[in-house]
Parts: structure tokens; C-alpha cells; sequence
């Protein structure tokens, strides 16, 4: 039977510049479903434990999924998965627009980057061939310059295009892969991992059908889905602001990260809100490739005649970095400093940590100007925030030692590290923990370091009190500001973020809008690839993605001691200007303890227990790091 | 020849002659006659001039503008006088005029989002498959400045494609208006592409003949699938 999935793997030796083809083994698709999963699933088995990130002998692992391609809405990401410079842990990272469908198109499920280019080149995948192209006139340029001189080259508007940018080649350790100018798979350093490989982007066009194994089924789910999406009481939110509603939305529960995590509301709110960023400078709404929740954005900002700035986005994580975490009431100058970070090729979250984290050390006087090139570092200076992103792209006195991240630079300050709010050595979204006990639990846990997409327990905000009982055991779980309950809904949701993230389905309609019940996505699987998985087995991919996750952080000696927070969110109570999330901190112990046992891992060590494993059929596979760890433990 | 009624249909502005609905005056041969105590806006006059000829004469090609078009509007941007005009007598196009207009999908560039999934509908509906490439309506993205323009047949009266083919492959589908390929005489030439003012037409990636929008058979499913609405189904 003909399904959705290529059965095919393009292999890429940079050192040598050969590719070749190879199957994907079915029982990798049945355990791993895609995406995410299969790059981990691979990246786990082939890449040595301790090999150096920015190494040839780290791999990039680029998946899809399953449905890609296809008319399922939003099921159109990418992930990029390898050792990650930034961490040191495990480095993956999504991204949506259209180079993921573009690449099942060109015939693959997943490609393998080993190895370096000896001079940069780019690569150019197109049905089921694959070109290694020079790069040498396209080393230096930004995001946008590199993909347009591609796009010209190559002579097709329809390529697509996934670049990294100045930063990325300089070494900077938290440089993203940008598809589609802005939609970048930004965290954990995937892009300094693609640069160290002297690789400046890969192109894909593809004009093959993706052919699902039920066509008439497939179309009659998809169409219903469709219609409940279109009905669904946050789509017209949805479309008019996207993630930017969470701007207004986050400062009335007051716990939207202001000045650094200092307090949960923001004075000038309504100056940077995602409504007066829709209704002042949004030109029109964007989509995601097959989509029907168009959530982007592309702004325009004219003054005195003049279009100073013409771009996609940003995101509510863009747009809360530059306006309420530094300080800086003006919706303008944030939107440019975004702009900075996607030309530059820079994740937006690590790098406004990097420089709120200084701002702090600023106005408490633990540094000085001279410390920071002389710059003025008071919150709310947006001179001093462009001058950082330049310097921090470009390697340059204080941006030198930001380049390594913010926990990096704390290290070699010598002073702050506590006020670095990350986890595991990966910066943390814009929204404050202390008000989001579920999302705190998530960051603590999760595989790729303090990361919010890895959960994204939205449930704590229903407060369906009965649903909560029933699913989770106490009505808590359905407040966000109570912690009972929460390791079991975190557990729930990272296996939800697991299997999207296989799918490469957006998160925002499978797991916000709760669209895809396992029910479902078994029904939908079956019609689109001809496999049968019954709701279950769907939802143990998720639960086993998440162990093999887990055993490579234990590889690399990671236990329940690495499983916390910033200082600030267990100790310090939010402020009285917080409103409704004032004086609350997060509770995490006792959430992990509930966590791991509702895991299978064992309490003391927040290590996966050996018949967990062996549940999950992956005992085999990390054998030897159960025995590693026990000595790590000693 | 037939003789031409022109009446007022509507007022949407300001006429201070004034023109009223229901007035009118008649084009018999080459005269133009005006009833008793009636009278003719000269505005609105020579903009009508030009159109009372040809809609005198009877027209060969059943798709061309002239049959489907009977209405005009005053030139004074203030006034908005429409004008219809109708046949006196005879009715010279009685197989047009008694059928729907022919129909065209008309895009907004400014409301599209760049989904494309009019693309992936096309290409189920048309070949069972997902696969932009072999769409018949498709997105013309430019990023950087946030174009998203969705192309597809205009379903022009006098197609140029269809007079460029040299074996005659392409031709009026009698039912819906549209143009049907006839891939048995198709030489794949690519003429036929190269007239189309609008670069609406792509080649099949495996057959390599055109692909022109057939209208689904007149109700074509993109634009029910076109979420943001920028994707319309209008008269020609």
C-alpha cells in the first residue's frame, strides 16, 4: 500500500561530498514515528556520547514527519537534531514555513549532515538528488541576502531556503537554522552546528506527489478536523494576534517576564501589547505552509516616507525579549531588535537573556560600563541592546563573551550565575514560572534544557476542575497557580509535544486546541501512511521518545539535582504589583517527585527505571549507559 | 444589425441633468433616437459611443467580452449613471445570454497568507495526490517583501492560449467556459504558455502537459478551501 512517508533517508558525507539514499526501516517508523523522534532515535545510536559539538563527527539529523505534505493543517515543520554546542546536551530544534514539505516533496523523510565541507558550500536537494554547491560568495551575508542570492541562483522562487547566518559562522553558540527569513529552528545552537560544518544552507525544491494510502478517508478527516478548527472558540484570537495575545494576556495573570524575571506586569503593556502591534503595524496575516490559522504577521514600520523595517513576525518570544524583559516601552525599537536577531541568525531568547542577565548585574552595580565597552546598560536602553546584538554576532569585546551564552559569560564574569534563569545551561521563555506551576515543572524536566515546548501543559489554565480530576487524579492540576497534580499533566503533555513534534504538526492546534486526540491520530495515521497503530502505541512513541531523551542527558551525567530552577522562582515570592500571581513561588520538589513516579524513574536519581526500559522497548539501547550512570552516581 | 435600447438602471451618485432610472433612447441603425421630452448625457454619451457598434453585431466567438457585457457607467465620477443596453427585437445572442455568465476565480493579494493550500486542494481534486507542482492555480511568494499572489486561468473571453496552439489541443469547454487540454493532440510546445498574459499556465511535472484551470466543473473547491477568503468565484 502507497503511504505518506518516502521510506527514504539522504545521507550526506560533507567531508568526502557524496550523498547517497538510503530505506527507512519500517521498524524505526513504527517506534519513532518521525521527525523528532526518529532524529533522536538515530542521533542516540550514532553519534558517540562525548564527541565534540562543533566537530565533524557530531551529525545533524533533519526530520519529518508523516504528514507532511499532505493537507493536514499545519503539518509542516522540520526538526534538527545533533550534540549541541550550546549545552553540551542534546540539541534539537523546530521550525515551521515550507521547507519541511518542500523536502518530502524532494523525496526524503529525513537527510543526515556528517562530516565538513572543506570550503562552505550549500547544499541543493531536489527530487531525489542532491547537489553540494559553493558558498564561498555567501559566507558573511545575513539570513535574508543569502537566501535571495540563492533563490537567484538557483532561478526558482520556489525553492526553500534554511540558512544560518554571521553569527552562526562566527561561533556563536546559540545561532539558529532560519527557514523562510524568520522561522527559525533558533535553540540549542543548531545553527553553529551547521556553520562548524562549512555548511552556509541547504535549498530543497521538490515536485513529487506525496500519495497517502486512503485518499478518500484522509480527505474526509481532514476536512472535519478543518471545520472544527475553523469553529474553535480561539481561532479568531488566533488569527488576529497569534502568540502575541500571551503579551496582555501573561501581564493580567502577572507573570509576564518584565525586566528580567523582577516582576510579572508590565507598566507600559499597551504600548507593546500584540493588540497594538496588530491594529498599528500589522500589514496583513501569515501562514505556515497548508495552514488555515493564519497567526504571523508581516509588519511594516514607515517613518517620514521611509519603510525603516519590512518583515515576518515576530512571535510573542521575540516580542516580549526586546520590549517588557529589557525594560523598553517602545514597540518599534523592539520589532528591530528582532529584526538584528533573525538577520544576524540568533535565537531571540538566548540572546536577550544573555543581555537582561546583564542589565541586572548593571543596576545592581556588580558591573560597570567599563565592564560592557562602555555602553550604558540601564533597562529600557535600546542603544545599548542594538549595540549588544552587533557585538554578540559579530564576536566583539563584551559580545565575545556573551557568544557562549549567557550562562558561559556568567562563568567568566564571575558573577550572576544564579541570575541566569536557565535550565541545564538553555535559557527559558518570557513568561515568569513563579505564575505557571506546570510550565515550571516542564522547564525543569525538560530534555533540552529549560525549554517550554517540550510540555506546553496548557490544561493548568481550564480550570476544568472535573476534567482535571478525572485525568489527573485532583482538580489542582486544572489551576496554574496550584502544584498538585502537575507531574502527572506534564508527563501527559510531553508525550503530546513528542508525537507533534514526530508529526511536525504545529503545536498550536494538536496540543493548545487540543485537536488531535490519540483516538484520532491513530485513525488519521492509518489513512495516511497505510500503518496501523492503535491509540496506545501512539502514545508510547511519545512516552519512549521522552525516555531515550532522558538516557542521553543521563549519559552525560544528568540527575534529579540538574532538574531545578533559577534560584528566583523556587525562593523569591512575585512582587505585590503582580496582581493575581503575586507572592507565589514554584514548588518544584514535590511536583518532581510526583513527575518521576508517574515517569517510572526512579525518585532519588530522577533516572528512568530499568522496567520502564524495558517497557518501552528500549533497554537495548542504552544498556550501557544504565551501568555508566550507576558509576556516575558513585 | 439589430437595434439597441440603452436605459438608465441605476443612480449610484449624483446626476444633476438629471438621468433617471427607466429613461432611455434607442440606436436604430446608424441614428440615434431620443423619445419625446427625453434627453442624452453627453458624458455618459461618449463613453457608450464606442460599445454601440459592436453591440449591434453579431459575435463568432461565444466566449468573447462583448455578448456578456451590457453594462456601462457615467464617467462623472460624481454621477454613476449605469447604463444596460438591450437588444430591440431579435435576440442576437440568444445561446450566451440565456446560460450563467462564464465564471473566473478572482484573488486578493492582500488578503492572501501564503498557505497555499488552494495548491494542495487543486492537486487532490485534479490528481488524487498532494503536490503543488501539479496545481493548476499556484502562489507567487516573495518573502522578503511579503507578497503572496495567487495566480490562476482568468478565463479570458478571447483566449490567447487557445489561439496560439497550433493543433488546436485547446478549446472551449461549451458547458463551463473554461479551457480543456486535449492531451492526445498536445505537442507540448509550451506556445500556449508563453501567450497567456497572466503566466497562469504550468506544465504537468510527469505528463508535461498544461495545466489550465477547468473551474472544477464550476464550483471550483480551492476557493471553498481559501480560509482567508482571498479567493473569490466571480461572473467574467
Amino acid at each position: 500500500m502507497k503511504g505518506s512517508y518516502r521510506n527514504k533517508v539522504l545521507d550526506v558525507d560533507l567531508t568526502s561530498g557524496t550523498a547517497k539514499v538510503e530505506p527507512l526501516s519500517e521498524i524505526l517508523i513504527e517506534t519513532f514515528l518521525g521527525g523528532r523522534g526518529l532524529n533522536v532515535r538515530r542521533f542516540f545510536e550514532e553519534v558517540p556520547r562525548d564527541v565534540d559539538p562543533l566537530s565533524p563527527e557530531n551529525a545533524l539529523y533533519i526530520g519529518i514527519g508523516p504528514l507532511e505534505g499532505t493537507s493536514f493543517p499545519g503539518s509542516c515543520r522540520v526538526n534538527f537534531t545533533a550534540r549541541s554546542p550550546q549545552t553540551r546536551l542534546l540539541g534539537d530544534s523546530n521550525a515551521g514555513g515550507f521547507f519541511g514539505p518542500e523536502l518530502k516533496y524532494a523525496g526524503f523523510d529525513q537527510v543526515v549532515l556528517r562530516g565538513r565541507a572543506s570550503k562552505p558550500v550549500y547544499l541543493f536537494i531536489h527530487d531525489e538528488a542532491c547537489e553540494f554547491r559553493d558558498a564561498s560568495n555567501l559566507w558573511g551575508k545575513d539570513i535574508p541576502d543569502t537566501q535571495k542570492a540563492i533563490i537567484e541562483e538557483l532561478g526558482d522562487s520556489r525553492v526553500q531556503v534554511a540558512a544560518v547566518g554571521p553569527a552562526a559562522e562566527r561561533g556563536v553558540k546559540f545561532a539558529g537554522i532560519f527557514c523562510n527569513l524568520v522561522r527559525a529552528a533558533a535553540r540549542t545552537g543548531m545553527g553553529t552546528v551547521l556553520a562548524s560544518k562549512n555548511v552556509k544552507a541547504i535549498a530543497v525544491r521538490g515536485t513529487m506527489p506525496v500519495e497517502v494510502a486512503l485518499p478518500d478517508m484522509f480527505d474526509d478527516l481532514v476536512a472535519e478536523i478543518k471545520r472544527e478548527i475553523l469553529v474553535h472558540p480561539q481561532y479568531k484570537g488566533r488569527v488576529y494576534l497569534g502568540t502575541t495575545a500571551l503579551m496582555s494576556s501573561l501581564n493580567q495573570l502577572g507573570c509576564l517576564c518584565t525586566r528580567h524575571y523582577r516582576t510579572g506586569r508590565f507598566e507600559a503593556i499597551h504600548q507593546v501589547s500584540g493588540e497594538r502591534l496588530a491594529d498599528t503595524l500589522k500589514v496583513k496575516g501569515k501562514a505556515c505552509f497548508s495552514c488555515i490559522i493564519p497567526c504571523s504577521r508581516y509588519v511594516r514600520i514607515d517613518e517620514k516616507g521611509k519603510t525603516i523595517l519590512a518583515s515576518e513576525g515576530p512571535e510573542f518570544e521575540g516580542l516580549a525579549a526586546f520590549t517588557s524583559k529589557v525594560g523598553n516601552p517602545d514597540l518599534k525599537e523592539g520589532l528591530i531588535a528582532v529584526d538584528m536577531c533573525n538577520r544576524l541568525g540568533m535565537d531571540v531568547i538566548t540572546t536577550s537573556e544573555a543581555i537582561a542577565f546583564l542589565m541586572e548585574l548593571y543596576e545592581r552595580g556588580e558591573i560597570s560600563s567599563s565592564d560592557a565597552d562602555g555602553l550604558d546598560l540601564s533597562f529600557g536602553n535600546m542603544q545599548a541592546v542594538y549595540a549588544l546584538i552587533e557585538k554578540i554576532a559579530r564576536r566583539e569585546g563584551i559580545g565575545d563573551l556573551l557568544g557562549d551564552g549567557a550562562v558561559e559569560a556568567a562563568r567568566k564574569l564571575g558573577v550572576g550565575e544564579d541570575l541566569v534563569m536557565h535550565v541545564k545551561g538553555l535559557e527559558i521563555f518570557k513568561a515568569d514560572p513563579r505564575g505557571l506551576k506546570g510550565y515550571a515543572l516542564g522547564l525543569a524536566v525538560a530534555s533540552r534544557g529549560g525549554d517550554h515546548l517540550r510540555s506546553e501543559p496548557s490544561f493548568e489554565f481550564s480550570e476544568d476542575a472535573e476534567a482535571a480530576r478525572k485525568l489527573y487524579g485532583t482538580e489542582d492540576a486544572a489551576f496554574r497557580l496550584r502544584y498538585k497534580g502537575k507531574g502527572r499533566v506534564v508527563k501527559d503533555y510531553e508525550e503530546r509535544c513528542a508525537i507533534s513534534d514526530c508529526l511536525n504538526a504545529c503545536k498550536n492546534t494538536l496540543v493548545n486546541m487540543e485537536i488531535l486526540s490519540y483516538d484520532r491520530m491513530s485513525t488519521l495515521l492509518h489513512a495516511a501512511t497505510g500503518i496501523k497503530l492503535d491509540p496506545e502505541e501512539i502514545r508510547l512513541i511519545g512516552e519512549r521518545i521522552v525516555n531515550l531523551e532522558r538516557m542521553y542527558l543521563v549519559s552525560h551525567g544528568v540527575t534529579r539535582a540538574d532538574d531545578t530552577l533559577p534560584k528566583r522562582f523556587t525562593e523569591e515570592p512575585l512582587p505585590e504589583e503582580s496582581g493575581p500571581s503575586a507572592g507565589s513561588v514554584v514548588e518544584l520538589d514535590p511536583m518532581l517527585d510526583e513527575y518521576y513516579e508517574s515517569r517510572g524513574w526512579d525518585i532519588n536519581s530522577g533516572i528512568p527505571k530499568e522496567s520502564t526500559l524495558k517497557r518501552l522497548g528500549i533497554l537495548h539501547l542504552v544498556n550501557g549507559v544504565l551501568d555508566e550512570s550507576l558509576v556516575l552516581r558513585r | 444589425m439589430v437595434d439597441l435600447k440603452v436605459v438608465v438602471e441605476e443612480v449610484r451618485g449624483f446626476c444633476d441633468l438629471p438621468m433617471k432610472p427607466g429613461d432611455y433612447f434607442e440606436v436604430r441603425g446608424g441614428a440615434i433616437v431620443i423619445p419625446e421630452g427625453g434627453k442624452v448625457c453627453l458624458w455618459a454619451l461618449q463613453s457608450l459611443m464606442p460599445l454601440l457598434p459592436l453591440k449591434q453585431r453579431n459575435i463568432a466567438e461565444d466566449n468573447d467580452w462583448v455578448p456578456h457585457t451590457n453594462k456601462i457607467i457615467c464617467p462623472d465620477p460624481k454621477g454613476g449613471v449605469v447604463y444596460r443596453i438591450e437588444p430591440l427585437g431579435a435576440n442576437l445572442h440568444p445561446k450566451s445570454e440565456s446560460q450563467d455568465l462564464p465564471l473566473r476565480i478572482v484573488a486578493d493579494p492582500s488578503k492572501c497568507v501564503g498557505c497555499r493550500v488552494c495548491e494542495l486542494t487543486c492537486s487532490f481534486v485534479h490528481e488524487g495526490v498532494y503536490c503543488p507542482d501539479m496545481s493548476r492555480i499556484r502562489v507567487e511568494k516573495d518573502e522578503l517583501t511579503g507578497k503572496d499572489e495567487p495566480i490562476a486561468c482568468h478565463q479570458c473571453g478571447t483566449a490567447r492560449c487557445v489561439l496560439a496552439c497550433p493543433v488546436g489541443a485547446l478549446k472551449r469547454n461549451a458547458a463551463t467556459g473554461a479551457v480543456d487540454v486535449d492531451g492526445d493532440k498536445c505537442i507540448r510546445c509550451k506556445g500556449c504558455a508563453k501567450a497567456c498574459p497572466f503566466g497562469a499556465i504550468r506544465f504537468h511535472p510527469e505528463s508535461g502537459l498544461p495545466m489550465i484551470c477547468d473551474l472544477c466543473g464550476g464550483d471550483p473547491k480551492c476557493v471553498k478551501e481559501c480560509a482567508a477568503k482571498a479567493l473569490e468565484v466571480r461572473e467574467r
